[in-house]
């Protein structure tokens, strides 16, 4: 046997290893996507595919239909946590995706299973994982498995078109914890809206900031986090903790669920000076 | 399951290997200079082809050593897109073919063809799905690799060379080719 069908037959292997913890899920018409057992009795699947609210029929690698009920969602990373009574069916063996580099053989699983290959591609903010591989439809919510057919990730092509990404099981794990922990999923929240902006010139020089861009405040919802901690109207926000932020969607994204109730720092300019604000994250209010 | 054996096992000219194989049973398909897609040298003097490819019984065949040879369709089955030629003698040695069904989902797999007129042109990746594209439809290999016109009726090899199916179409970004285990019940149907 020569090297090349050791390396089909672990490709295959690490398909029909993974492939046991692999749900399809059919949480929106017409195309279904696919779910990993994450956890026992709870599956993870892409959010953006989940477009309902209460039950979703999820159907095992054995072809049983089994009723799951949305356990939670995390919409800033595109994750969805399903509740079932699965017996039987495996979890799956879930890697450290912080081991992940860029280069790696990895393999995309959809519900079947169904398989695609490539290679992890860069690591992008927050370490999600860019991957040069086909997602095929369908294939979002499914895990990212590593040669060894250990899940490193979750798939989802819903974030842009161009890209084929997954959330790395860290990630994953940080919300599925979060769920477990207090029994639901909260929406991290500061009370602003912001907008884009390019950062002069000299303000950049004068500051040694390497971003070429930030967000300014353009609305701070009275009572909010925000307005707790000083945050006013025309605030430039260069970043949020240890994330900087070029574009509201990073400020999206340094607010993990799991960072609600804790204070970070914030660093804005005012009036073209350097501020630092200290802010705690709060919970959206949920609708009732 | 050792990964760490496969990966430090594996070397690229394993795959330059495979290809030079492939390229050796893979034959250019043609009529008046025009290139209609590519074959497969089957055993017992055969060619296997695409039916879709076909547009008259016979055909000239570009072997892999640049002659040319007539060959003569004997059966022809656009249901499962295949087609059998007859050949003369070329003193080429045919391709291996692999038991029907042994490749699964996350194999390795190559096909070559001629797509868009590159002669012997490789294109590798995994399968993706054995089975229908469409609710009743005919079972495919659905393998995740690129095929382009001209790589219709080449082979899909697994890793060790051996032929797992004929090419036939893509769908997209995937590549359906007829199983070996449909490719063989057709070949031994025609007994002429």
């Amino acid at each position: 046997m020569n090297g090349l069908q050791g390396l089909s037959n672990d490709l295959a292997a690490a398909v029909e290893r993974a492939g046991r913890a692999v749900f399809s899920v059919a949480g929106r018409a017409r195309l279904g996507s696919t779910g990993v057992h994450w956890r026992p009795g709870l599956v993870v699947t892409a959010d953006h595919t989940v477009h309902v609210d209460e039950e979703v029929t999820i159907t095992g690698p054995d072809g049983r239909a089994l009723t799951a009920r949305v356990a939670g969602r995390d919409p800033t990373i595109d994750v969805a946590v399903l509740k079932v009574d699965a017996p039987g069916v495996q979890v799956a063996d879930v890697a450290d995706s912080s081991a992940v580099r860029v280069g790696h053989i990895v393999l995309a699983l959809g519900a079947g299973p169904r398989a695609s290959w490539g290679v992890v591609s860069s690591l992008g903010e927050g370490r999600m994982l860019h991957l040069d591989l086909t997602l095929y439809p369908g294939f979002s919510g499914g895990p990212l498995v590593d040669a060894q057919g250990r899940v490193v990730g979750i798939n989802t092509s819903g974030a842009s078109r161009h890209w084929q990404l997954a959330i790395p099981a860290a990630a994953v794990n940080r919300v599925v914890d979060e769920l477990q922990r207090r029994g639901r999923i909260p929406r991290a929240y500061l009370g602003v809206s912001t907008q884009p902006v390019r950062l002069p010139e000299p303000v950049r020089q004068r500051l040694n900031l390497d971003q070429q861009t930030a967000v300014i405040v353009v609305e701070v919802q009275p009572g909010s986090p925000a307005a707790a901690a000083g945050l006013t109207i025309g605030d430039v926000i260069i970043s949020l903790g240890a994330t900087r932020i070029t574009d509201p969607t990073d400020l999206k994204s340094a607010l993990r669920p799991d960072r609600v109730g804790e204070s970070i720092p914030a660093s804005v300019l005012r009036g073209g000076e350097p501020k630092d604000l200290q802010v705690t994250v709060g919970e959206r209010p949920r609708r009732s | 399951m050792s990964v760490r054996g496969a990966a430090s096992g594996f070397g690229l000219s394993d795959i330059a290997a495979l290809a030079e194989d492939l390229r050796r049973v893979t034959v250019e398909v043609t009529d008046d200079g025009e290139l209609l897609g590519s074959g497969v040298l089957w055993p017992a003097g055969r060619v296997v082809t695409n039916a879709h490819v076909l547009r008259r019984p016979e055909v000239s065949l570009r072997l892999v050593d640049g002659r040319f040879v007539r060959a003569r369709v004997v059966a022809h089955d656009p249901d499962v897109d295949l087609a059998l030629l007859d050949i003369p003698g070329t003193g080429l040695p045919p391709a291996t073919l692999a038991e029907p069904e042994s490749v699964r989902v996350g194999s390795f797999v190559a096909a070559v063809g001629h797509p868009l007129g590159v002669r012997g042109a490789l294109s590798t990746g995994i399968v993706c799905a054995i089975g229908p594209i469409e609710r009743n439809g005919r079972a495919w290999i659905q393998a995740d690799l690129h095929l382009a016109p001209g790589n219709s009726g080449g082979p899909l090899a697994d890793a060790a060379g051996h032929i797992v199916g004929v090419n036939s179409r893509a769908a997209g970004p995937l590549a359906l080719a007829v199983p070996m285990s449909v490719v063989a019940r057709f070949v031994q149907a025609v007994r002429v």
